[in-house]
């Protein structure tokens, strides 16, 4: 059973990872994502007995799991949710900033914008120079 | 103890008023000087408190002879440059503001220069090699900042990186010296290692790194190339760091741990080469310099090549003869730093070629520097001739060899001695030379009185070195220093070095050329050109480092996974694993779970082979849900509850913002090519096995601890008034971390917010 936990959580982590080094800021999310959900397991499987729900009346004779990491993974996923909605809302201010979902090319405008500020020019005249003004918010 | 609190004293009086921090610092330099000579005379004392009693270190402190030779000359010299300095250093910044338009009150340099003095005073007392170590290295810091004093010069800035290195890196050497002794006695007091030790390889090893820190601080070869670059500071720094302070700390070390090195004769015989090395290099060199400053600083060189020699020829009077010659180079050095920083103010020049003459102009300073320089050149009637007269003593007591090295010694000393004084204060006048004020004349006229004292009076000087040899010697020295007018053979060596100085000094023409070649070869292929391609490798190396760790996002994701997957797999390498790993047994209740888990893991994978988006968001969703019932099924339903709702919520998200980008901007860069693909592949496999071993191993390690913390928090449950274990951990038990916790969510809502309405809240 340890082994194939393991395993399990192993998979899951060496799938986010994969995704994390994904150019496509979604598949980023989506490994971040899945990279919280390998630790959760990791923390609930840590825990030091497992069997009936620590809920009273506890069951005479029978194990009981361990409440502890059951509170520990409760916060950690909650935290981790919103850690994704504040990622997908910057995705989302990228897309809109950047009209792309590619790290590369964000990175490359983000260098370009830094040559131009350093070469003195203000990012006002970057916005109308490349004719796309951020576009509207929309409701 | 005077001298430690005197540095924050001065900066504070000198925050208040800036014209404050001068006096107040000489006045407390000067107090602590009468105090630790009243301290020797009154027969020294100890403090040893214990300081980190679970690491043995204790900060044991003593004022034995070395010590107070050390500190009087740190806090003594300290008091005359710092009269000096009271003067010097307005002009000294008046300049700069001329050049560089800025003002700047100058009153941390007070404060390093006193924090200096305080941690020297503190190193010349400690016992105790880690405490050693922390003084030394607040000497490092200290003198980093007054090597640096003119920040917008680009040289200062070089030079005091330079000094820091060297000696810092070095200081690292005394660290390791420090734990081998440790790591083979179980102490780092010295008195204590001195007892226990035993002559053989650890000492000579340990005692060699140690000893190799003390040369580094001394500028011995072939680490002498930091000093004359260090000369870009302003004088009064010159002065006290490379006559009482800094160098001095160097041999200070070396004395310290004397009774250690001496059971090593390989160790012995190392400090006789370099000290040669380091009079001869230091001397050529000196003869061929120009420039006031650079003349001093290689003498300085190899003037502590002298004192490293006597420690090599070893016996009493190497002891006794080194501590002696720090007290007299010392005095005359400082006095001599002091007379190039005046006569610079008074002439503005730095070149000896371009002054001469002074005498008639500055006969005060004159006179003064001339007894300093009569006693670096050890004429009689002066301190400097006794400490010529015991290096003989010691040399010859060793064989007729090294007097004849010795003697070479001398006389380049009084070759490029002559060669300072007569080119600044004799000859033809040349320049102009306004007026000094008094505060730059009086201190090397002190320190120039004061060898001559030293000359008719040697007693108490010889009594304060003899105290401080008896500690280096670990046994009390018997030399009296004492004119003899008799046909000894020190005299003899004394008078041969008269005359062979004057016929270095007339025949100047012929071997000024070979001289001159000699530092030049020095600077094409000295230690100097390897600290600069170090430097310049670390540099680029740390670069090259920068650019693969921020190129961009992946590359910092990789560069963490990568390194730690490796460090991780060497850690469980090089740990036993007998029975560390269980695999752990499957029974016909766990069916539940195996199948939850097998889902979660085949959802998960199937994510990266999804290229739709919706479909990618709703294996997402199954893989968590997966996940959740895997909770339930770990009897944890509170949990697979939450992390249901929390999975529908992440679900929706995502769908949302699917919903917010047209399809042809969500799919850019989705696709990558396929060597990437194998790349990312590899990283991500390293990740996974790197969880696969520390998960594996981690859980492998024993369940269920009778009374452990998750028993008790079941006991408590009912006493809270509620049946559910895990909503009392929550609700109760860490009620201040849920309500962090609900903060943290409503924040990530505003922030939510903000991000999508552009910064304005609707």
């Amino acid at each position: 059973m340890i082994l194939l936990i393991s395993l399990t959580i192993a998979i899951i982590f060496g799938a986010g990872a994969f995704l994390i080094l994904q150019r496509n800021l979604i598949r980023i999310v989506i490994g971040v994502i899945l990279i919280s959900n390998a630790a959760n397991l990791y923390i609930i499987a840590a825990g030091l007995s497992r069997g009936e729900p620590p809920i009273y009346p506890l069951p005479e004779g029978a194990q009981v799991s361990d409440p502890l990491v059951q509170a520990m993974v409760l916060t950690a996923i909650v935290i981790s949710s919103s850690i994704a909605a504040i990622l997908l809302a910057l995705v989302y201010r990228l897309y809109v900033s950047h009209d792309t979902l590619d790290l590369e090319e964000i990175s490359r405008a983000e260098r370009r914008a830094a040559e131009r500020l350093d070469s003195g020019e203000s990012l006002d005249d970057r916005e109308s120079s490349e004719g796309r003004p951020e576009r509207e918010e929309r409701p | 103890m005077l001298a430690v609190v005197a540095a924050p004293v001065a900066a504070l009086s000198g925050s208040l008023r800036p014209g404050l921090a001068a006096p107040v610092g000489a006045g407390i330099a000067g107090l602590a000087a009468v105090a630790t000579l009243v301290g020797w005379l009154s027969g020294g004392g100890a403090v040893d408190v214990a300081w980190a009693p679970s690491l043995d270190l204790r900060f044991a402190i003593e004022l034995d002879g070395l010590a107070a030779l050390y500190s009087l000359l740190a806090t003594g010299i300290g008091f005359a440059v710092l009269v000096y300095s009271s003067r010097y250093l307005p002009l000294h910044l008046e300049h700069e503001r001329e050049a560089t338009g800025t003002s700047d009150p100058g009153v941390r340099f007070y404060f390093f220069i006193l924090l200096f003095m305080g941690s020297m005073v503190g190193l010349a007392m400690a016992q105790d090699l880690i405490l050693v170590f922390v003084f030394w290295d607040l000497t490092a810091i200290a003198s980093y900042y007054l090597i640096g004093f003119d920040r917008h010069k680009e040289e200062s800035r070089a030079s005091a990186l330079m000094a820091l290195l060297v000696t810092g890196i070095t200081a690292v050497l005394l660290l390791i010296g420090a734990l081998v002794f440790y790591a083979a006695y179980g102490t780092f007091s010295i008195p204590e290692l001195v007892e226990l030790t035993e002559p053989g390889a650890l000492v000579t090893l340990a005692g060699g790194l140690i000893a190799v820190a003390g040369l580094a601080k001394s500028a011995q070869v072939p680490f002498q190339f930091w000093l004359p670059r260090a000369m870009a500071a302003p004088t009064p720094v010159s002065a006290y760091l490379h006559s009482a302070a800094m160098v001095a700390a160097g041999v200070l070390l070396i004395g310290r741990v004397y009774p250690l090195l001496q059971k090593s004769e390989v160790l012995l015989n190392a400090l006789l080469v370099i000290g040669l090395l380091s009079i001869a290099v230091g001397g050529i060199i000196a003869l061929t310099r120009n420039v006031m400053k650079q003349l001093l600083a290689y003498s300085t060189i190899s003037q502590y090549g002298y004192v490293v020699f006597m420690f090599g020829l070893g016996g009493e009077y190497g002891a006794m003869a080194a501590s002696f010659y720090v007290i007299a180079h010392a005095l005359s050095k400082s006095a001599l730093f002091l007379t190039a920083g005046a006569v610079t103010e008074a002439t503005h020049e730095t070149e000896i070629s371009r002054i001469g003459g002074l005498a008639r102009r500055m006969p005060l300073l004159a006179a003064a520097s001339g007894a300093a320089a009569a006693g670096l050149a050890a004429l009689p009637l002066t301190i400097g001739f006794f400490k010529d007269e015991l290096l003989f003593d010691a040399a010859l007591e060793r064989g007729a060899p090294f007097a004849g090295l010795a003697l070479l010694a001398a006389v380049l000393t009084l070759a490029y001695t002559w060669r300072f004084w007569s080119g600044v204060f004799l000859g033809e006048a040349r320049g102009h030379a306004e007026r000094v004020p008094w505060a730059l004349v009086a201190p090397v006229a002190v320190l120039g009185s004061l060898v001559l004292v030293g000359g008719i009076l040697v007693e108490p000087f010889a009594a304060l070195a003899r105290d401080a040899g008896a500690a280096s010697f670990d046994a009390p020295v018997e030399v009296e220093p004492a004119y003899h007018l008799e046909a000894s053979p020190e005299n003899l060596l004394a008078l041969a070095t008269y005359a062979i100085g004057a016929l270095v000094i007339l025949s100047r023409p012929i071997w000024i050329g070979a001289a001159r070649a000699f530092a030049r070869a020095g600077e094409l292929a000295g230690p100097e050109r390897a600290y600069n391609a170090a430097l310049r490798g670390l540099n680029r190396f740390s670069d090259f480092i920068h650019t693969i760790e921020v190129r961009d996002l992946r590359g910092r994701v990789a560069t963490i996974l990568v390194p730690s997957g490796i460090l991780v797999g060497l850690g469980i390498l090089a740990t036993p694993s007998g029975d560390v790993y269980r695999v752990g047994e499957v029974t016909g209740d766990d069916v539940p779970l195996v199948l939850a888990l097998a889902a979660a893991a085949i959802a998960t994978v199937a994510i990266i082979f999804t290229k739709k988006h919706v479909t990618l968001v709703l294996v997402l969703s199954s893989a968590g849900f997966a996940t959740a019932v895997a909770f339930a099924f770990f009897g944890a339903p509170d949990v697979a509850l939450v992390a249901i709702l929390i999975e529908t919520l992440i679900t929706l998200l995502v769908l949302g913002t699917l919903k917010l980008i047209p399809r042809k901007v969500l799919e850019s860069g989705a696709r990558i090519p396929v060597r990437q693909v194998w790349r990312k592949g590899s990283v991500a496999a390293v990740a996974g096995a790197t969880a696969f071993v520390v998960a594996w191993g981690t859980l492998s390690q024993p369940s269920a601890v009778e009374g452990g913390a998750a028993a008790r928090l079941t006991e408590l449950a009912p006493e809270a008034h509620a049946n559910d274990v895990v909503t009392v951990i929550l609700a109760d038990f860490r009620a201040l971390d849920t309500i962090g916790e609900v903060t943290v969510v409503a924040l990530v809502l505003l922030g939510v917010a903000t991000l999508l309405f552009r910064g304005r809240l609707p």
